[in-house]
């Protein structure tokens, strides 16, 4: 815990440490589609969400709980929120994480110029200190009410590499007979991806479903929810849940898990690959329909 | 064949039946990688795909754009768990091979099966339905091409006069002693000798030559690296049988490597001769019963100039084969003992009349039975073939039965010959280790050693 207040009473809003700055690239890396990004970022008593947009279509978020932290306090009344280059503050986070040694970062909002501060405290005798900019955000124009119709919990990466190849938007199913997600894509060649319910108990995890439903969607916003998961991750990925939502909102979800390093602070809870729900972080996605596509519903 | 267990398990599969689709194929286990694979290999020669299903088997063929290198891959009904047909005559479609490739991304050993349909014998669009080990399944919908450009090619692999069996590393280890940027490679195939060598300096039983080919036509800069490699057949080659006149291919180095990248398989290569394409094929194990459910046959187009022969006249020379190359040999042996090293030399010439003789020495030192005249290269094309024969007199015999000369240049170059008899080349002979005699002794150990990286041929 940083001991030095904000000079006169002006306390940061913020101050947190974590020790785990490489799943912290990891969970924001997944919402990272483009080189360039600007990212609104919300402080609240709960944790840290980042949020991500792209042409109105595409909505990511990032929810880092508090208790993902080392510590965490926070002073601020409300929510304050700023604008921030999301590739800026990876490649700062990975500056700081080097390979077999997480140090323990502190980071404090807002600085004297209103920037993001960040340094290392782990080390009496050298420090790592960053300064990022930040700035007076746009409002996001979508905080959907969003309403469920049906979700699926299943491992869609693969088939969404595989529909790349027909070259045109995507469209996803979700019919309850029988119970199956389909994505299906039509170009120069057409493509049908089948995820029946009764396959394999290992294939849809979970499915709900009440009617039929079916939306297209643009195939690089769909590509954006699932090619920058970093493999590490994927590997003991427990699949995503994906949601479609009256009008045909597209809600993926996925949880990164954002190690601890080391495990000298376990209390004796890491044996094998066991994670404690507080080192996962939520990551979800939000998808607009294309609109000439009017939602197909049998009942 | 069909008197074996796999033509039983075909004729339980395959159906006529007015309702079934024009085609209905499903594979699973092992054809299921074999298939993958085969497409695999398929992509790598041409881009477009014949598919050509018939009661007695399933043939993919494909054609290089270059129409240089054709290659067909056919399967047995009885390696397929579903060959359904509507009719007796064949069903044909065609696909690009960059979308089968697409198809087959998912992993096969990621596969449960995979089906292939086609709705009708007309139909627009090939289904493939990838079922996977997860549960999920993959149906792909891929365009036929209305007017493939691919021919069937049959050949009769018994009238081919050479074949040679060898395995992929041990052909890829041959290959590897020429530049990796050879574009055309020639084979020269001969009997092999049943006699063992009679001289000790000779290479005794090398009934093969592999040798870098260089197009005269391209401008070739000086420091083209010629190679020429001597092979012993019963060393290097799994089985090995030429009956006949010597025959020689040139053909593309890259269609040779692209044939045995495909692990595991023997690769069987038939000649005939040199306007005649190369075909190879896999050949099976030897260990396990070759029985295989699967054959595939890549044909690659040789040149039309036969290193050994004119290329005006196509036909062998028909020559006497042992007696006339015993009385070169015997009219090669001085020199021979004088200068071990002048096979060596004389190999590499290939041009000008000091050529027909150096390769008739060529031919005995290849322990060819066959007509020495057949060894004898008329082509002129490689006028920047270096290396100075020796032009002994007694050769002049066997002169007469050269071809004639084939083109103008020829003669020039032999005009132009320097006074080794070579002709006029970028490839000065003094330029050649071992090309002027009184370097001969010098390089003698050189020229053994080189020669030698290959076990000699030994009772």
């Amino acid at each position: 815990m940083s001991s030095s207040a904000g000079v006169g009473g002006d306390a940061p809003d913020l101050v947190c440490q974590l020790d785990c700055a490489q799943g912290m690239v990891d969970a924001l890396s997944s919402v990272r589609w483009k080189r360039h990004q600007d990212a609104v970022v919300e402080i609240s008593e709960h944790g840290v969400v980042l949020i991500v947009e792209e042409s109105g279509c595409l909505q990511a978020k990032v929810y880092l709980k508090r208790e993902l932290f080392l510590a965490y306090e926070y002073t601020a009344e409300g929510r304050p929120r700023f604008g921030l280059s999301l590739g800026l503050f990876v490649d700062c986070l990975n500056t700081f994480s080097t390979p077999g040694h997480a140090p323990v970062i502190e980071i404090r909002y807002p600085g004297p110029d209103m920037q993001l501060l960040l340094k290392t405290v782990d080390s009496p005798d050298a420090c790592i200190y960053a300064e990022i900019r930040t700035r007076i955000p746009d409002t996001i124009s979508w905080d959907c009410n969003f309403q469920s119709t049906g979700n699926v919990h299943a491992t869609f990466t693969e088939a969404v590499d595989d529909l790349e190849w027909p070259g045109s938007s995507i469209q996803i199913v979700l019919q309850p007979d029988p119970p199956s997600v389909i994505l299906r894509g039509e170009g120069h060649g057409d493509l049908q991806v089948e995820f029946p319910y009764y396959a394999n108990t290992d294939l849809l995890i979970a499915f709900q479903c009440d009617q039929h439903v079916s939306y297209r969607y643009k195939y690089k916003f769909l590509r954006a929810t699932t090619s920058h998961i970093p493999n590490s991750v994927l590997k003991d990925n427990r699949g995503s849940k994906v949601t479609i939502g009256r009008g045909g909102m597209l809600k993926i979800q996925h949880l990164i898990s954002v190690k601890r390093a080391g495990g000298q602070h376990s209390h004796g809870d890491i044996s094998g690959g066991i994670q404690q729900l507080s080192r996962i972080a939520y990551i979800e996605f939000f998808v607009k329909p294309e609109e000439d596509e009017s939602p197909v519903n049998d009942t | 064949d069909l008197s074996t267990f796999p033509a039983l398990r075909a004729s339980l599969a395959l159906r006529f039946t007015e309702q079934a689709p024009g085609m209905e194929l499903s594979l699973s286990g092992n054809a299921l990688k074999t298939f993958t694979r085969s497409i695999t290999c398929l992509a790598r020669v041409g881009t477009e795909l014949v598919l050509a299903a018939s009661p007695s088997k399933l043939e993919l063929h494909t054609l290089n754009s270059s129409r240089s290198a054709y290659q067909t891959v056919s399967f047995h009904p009885g390696s397929f768990d579903i060959y359904s047909l509507s009719s007796s005559s064949s069903i044909r479609c065609s696909v690009l091979l960059k979308s089968l490739c697409s198809v087959l991304r998912t992993p096969a050993a990621a596969l449960d099966r995979i089906a292939v349909a086609l709705p009708s014998p007309d139909a627009a669009k090939l289904q493939c339905t990838l079922h996977c080990l997860s549960g999920a399944k993959k149906t792909y919908w891929i365009t036929c091409n209305v007017d493939p450009d691919v021919q069937q090619l049959s050949l009769d692999r018994r009238r081919f006069p050479s074949s040679l069996v060898v395995r992929p590393r041990d052909l890829a280890r041959l290959l590897a002693n020429f530049q990796s940027s050879l574009q055309e490679i020639t084979i020269f195939a001969a009997e092999t000798s049943a006699a063992p060598s009679d001289s000790g300096d000779e290479i005794g039983g090398k009934a093969v030559e592999l040798r870098s080919y260089i197009d005269p036509t391209k401008d070739n800069s000086d420091a083209t690296l010629h190679t020429q490699l001597w092979i012993d057949p019963a060393e290097e080659f799994f089985q090995y049988t030429h009956t006949g006149d010597p025959v020689d291919v040139t053909f593309g180095v890259k269609e040779l490597k692209l044939d045995f990248k495909r692990a595991g398989f023997y690769r069987t290569a038939r000649m005939e001769s040199a306007i005649q394409p190369i075909l190879m094929a896999p050949r099976f194990g030897f260990d396990d019963a070759s029985d295989s459910d699967f054959d595939a046959t890549l044909v690659l187009a040789t040149m039309l100039v036969s290193q050994l022969n004119s290329g005006s006249s196509q036909e062998q020379p028909s020559v006497p084969p042992v007696p006339q190359l015993e009385r070169s040999r015997a009219a090669n042996a001085s020199p021979v003992s004088d200068n071990p090293s002048n096979h060596t030399k004389i190999w590499s010439e290939l041009s000008g009349s000091a050529a027909k003789s150096s390769d008739t020495i060529r031919g005995k030192q290849v322990q060819v039975e066959g007509n020495p005249s057949a060894s004898i290269p008329n082509d002129q094309q490689t006028p920047n073939m270096i290396n100075v024969p020796r032009v002994p007199a007694a050769h002049e015999d066997t002169l007469d039965i050269q071809q004639p000369m084939e083109t103008d240049d020829r003669d020039k170059t032999q005009d132009g010959a320097d006074m080794h008899g070579n002709p006029y080349s970028q490839h000065h002979p003094s330029n050649w280790v071992g090309a002027v005699d009184d370097e001969d002794e010098d390089d003698d150990d050189d020229e053994e050693l080189c020669v030698q990286s290959t076990p000699h041929y030994s009772d």
